[in-house]
Order: structure tokens, then sequence, then C-alpha cells
């Protein structure tokens, strides 16, 4: 019996009645073909279900939470000042205080800090940070993708891929970055000439998946870009002018 | 606030985890993904007196936020900030909150179908409804549903690489 592709996606949803479910059960047994197209659809169901299963261990954001219990929507968009917020939104939430995740991310940012500068910071020119001032500065290889590399024309193989680009409160440019070799994700600021770099995070990149890796932001590195106050993520054309620009710092 | 309504609001604070991962099927950028789940729970007690009681609260959660979301997509097409689902200028050079890469595959996948299709596996295979539960919810008959299902699902199949083999 040949079965169409419906009536195997409806088999592998639980949707098929009784008989025609026996049906199949039994003829899979002969038929190695239709036990791979069977294989095949609960695949992809099994992939696109799995993709989205950790959503609902994440933390619920306050102001989806208080809207739940009805509060008003001014209170509960008062809340939003501490999350991204990305292009095409026009009216944007004045910034939230400080509250405690933030602090604790920069102290943890700070811990992260002192980890790197005995992990990583081998002499030479290939360390990819030195000892700035008061924050870890990038270096070499880094440095120069920080300086010149665009998200937007990545091919997913540089040594250094970057992430998200956007501008600080304080009207610096701050770029998310991934360092191939150690899988180290991180945040560099601009601060004059150079990209100090306020955190790094080694937990979250799954070995062999570097290709998407530029898409993979740590939760820690997300808490120091919310404490920097993000208002707006650059989209590929104003990535590519804050390049032009030599990074130089804005209006916030 | 009578009893009821505290009841209600409970029972939606606990769905807010599926409605989250139920906009984060519709939505590839988790801001407008959040802000969907609010104006979904906002419209949700504006009508809480069309919910029946001993109707399944999810279903009508979904149903209210399907409606949000199409509202949503209607206006900003109007408004011309949605070009085509490929159109990136919304979105910023590379997701920078997914911490996923396979949510962030099969999120840019389901971003390339068609509305109508990704609304049909978003509440079939990552919400899990039934089909019948979908098709009230869609409005749909049954026949329309499984067939966007099928095209929803092999186009995804040919876009995240094999037959819908994981890769």
């Amino acid at each position: 019996m040949n079965y169409g592709d419906e009536i195997l996606m409806a088999y592998v949803d639980g949707e098929l009645d009784a008989k025609p479910r026996a049906e199949i059960d039994a003829a899979v047994g002969n038929d190695p073909a239709l036990a791979r197209r069977i294989e095949h659809q609960r695949a992809l169901r099994d992939k696109v279900a799995g993709a989205f299963a950790k959503v609902l261990s994440e933390p619920v954001p306050d102001r989806l939470a208080s809207a739940a219990r009805g509060a008003p929507a001014a209170e509960s968009a008062a809340s939003r000042g501490n999350v991204l917020q990305f292009p095409a939104r026009a009216a944007r939430a004045p910034a939230a205080p400080w509250r405690a995740r933030e602090w604790a991310a920069m102290a943890a940012s700070l811990l992260l800090g002192v980890l790197i500068s005995w992990r990583m910071l081998v002499p030479g020119d290939g360390a990819p940070f030195v000892a700035g001032k008061d924050a870890l500065v990038a270096h070499g290889e880094l440095a120069r993708a920080l300086d010149t590399q665009l998200a937007s024309e990545q091919r997913g193989e540089e040594p250094v891929l970057i992430g998200l680009t956007f501008k600080a409160r304080d009207g610096n440019y701050c770029r998310s970055f991934v360092l191939r070799a150690t899988k180290t994700t991180g945040l560099a600021c601009r601060a004059g000439p150079d990209w100090q770099v306020p955190v790094t995070d080694t937990s979250v990149i799954p070995p062999g998946e570097m290709q998407q890796a530029s898409s993979v932001v740590a939760p820690a590195i997300l808490r120091a870009i919310e404490a920097r106050g993000v208002g707006v993520a650059l989209d590929a054309d104003a990535e590519k002018s804050a390049q032009l620009s030599g990074w130089k710092a804005g209006s916030p | 606030m009578t009893h009821t309504s505290e009841e209600i609001s409970e029972r939606i604070v606990e769905l807010l985890p599926r409605l989250r991962r139920f906009a984060r099927s519709l939505s590839r950028n988790q801001h407008d993904a959040d802000d969907l789940v609010q104006a979904g729970v906002e419209r949700a007690w504006r009508h809480l007196g069309q919910f029946k009681p001993g109707a399944n609260l999810a279903s009508w959660m979904f149903g209210i936020m399907k409606n949000a979301w199409i509202d949503n997509l209607r206006t900003r097409r109007r408004r011309g900030e949605v070009a085509l689902p490929e159109d990136s200028g919304e979105h910023p050079a590379v997701s920078p909150v997914d911490t996923s890469t396979e949510m962030w595959s099969v999120s840019e996948a389901m971003s390339k179908l068609p509305e109508e299709q990704r609304l049909a596996i978003a509440l079939v295979l990552v919400e899990g409804l039934s089909y019948k539960e979908a098709a009230e919810l869609l409005e749909i008959p049954m026949g329309t549903l499984t067939s966007r299902l099928a095209r929803g699902r092999t186009a995804l199949a040919a876009a995240l690489g094999g037959n819908g083999n994981p890769s």
C-alpha cells in the first residue's frame, strides 16, 4: 500500500483512527522505505517541537507576569526599560535603574575578567586580550575583527565571529563576539581607541556547533548588555555605517 | 476582584511559559514575541467576559494571541514595516538573543513560511494541539488545516536539510 505524506504526518501526530493506524503499524515491519519516511516525519516533528522547548524553562519577564495578573498596561510598560529592544519600535521606555540582577551581572563579569586574566592572557601577539587601565582590552585578531568585521558579511568561518552590535547608553558602540579557538563569547565596548572587554563566557557553545555560534549569546553577556541600557540593535546598514565612522561615540 | 478572576489570573500566569513558547515559534525576534504575549494577555483581560467557564483557557488564549499576531502583522504591513518574510531590516544583523542554535535554525525556517502555515505548525507541532483544536482555533476546516500542515512541513524539511532528518 502506498501511503501519502499527509497520512504519515497524521500518523506521527497521533491523529489516525485505530484501524489505519494498525495497518501502518503492521506495514512498517516489511517496508523499510515506509519506515524511513515515518522516521523522517517523526524527526522533523521532534526537531521543531524540541527547538522551542527550552522557552518553557526561561524566566518569565516581570512585565508579562504583571500583565497576566491584570495589571494596567501603563504599569507593565514601565518595566520594559530593562529589556533589549530592537528596531521598528517607535517609543522606547526610559531606562530603569539598575537592580540587583544588573549589579550581580557586573560582579560576575568582574570575576570572569579575573579568571580570564590568568587563563587567556598568554603573552605575545596571539593573546585576544591585554590588561588595560581599568579593564581588559581587545588585542590582535580580536581587536581587528571588532574594528572591521561586519556580522552581515560573515561567512561563518572567521576565527572571530561578531554577533550583535548596539549603541550603549553612554553613546559608545558595543559588539558581542565569539572566539572560535577558545569557544569564548564576550562583549566588547568602545572606549576611546580601544575595545574594552567587560565580560566573557565560555559556558554556552556546544561542541561542534560553531556554525551558528555568533547567534549564541550567553546569559552573562545578555545581562551585561542589558546593564548598558541598550536601546536598539543595529541592523546590517547601521552596522556598516558605524564601522565606516570608526565606531565614534555618538549621542546615546 | 472576584474569586473567579483571581483564579483566572493564576491560571494565565501558569500559562505564560507556553504562551511565550507559542509566540517564539511565530516570531523569531524574542522581544516581538514577548510583546505579542503581553498584547494577548492584555486583550484577554479586556475580553474576559467572553471566556466561557469550563472552556479550555489555553486554547482561548492561543486564539487571542493568534488574532493579536495577525492584527499586528497587518498593521505593520500597512505601514510598510514588514515587506517580506525574508526582510532583515527589522531584525538585528545576527540574532542576538536566542541562546540555542537549534532554535535559531528552526526559527529561521519557520519565518520563511507563509503565515497560515506557520500558525498551523506552531499550534500542532510546537504546542501539541490536536487537529480538531487547531482547526477550531484557526476557524478553518480540518482538510485545510492538514494541507497547511503538510505544505509547511515539506518546506521546513527542505529548509532544515534532509527529508526532515536531523542533520
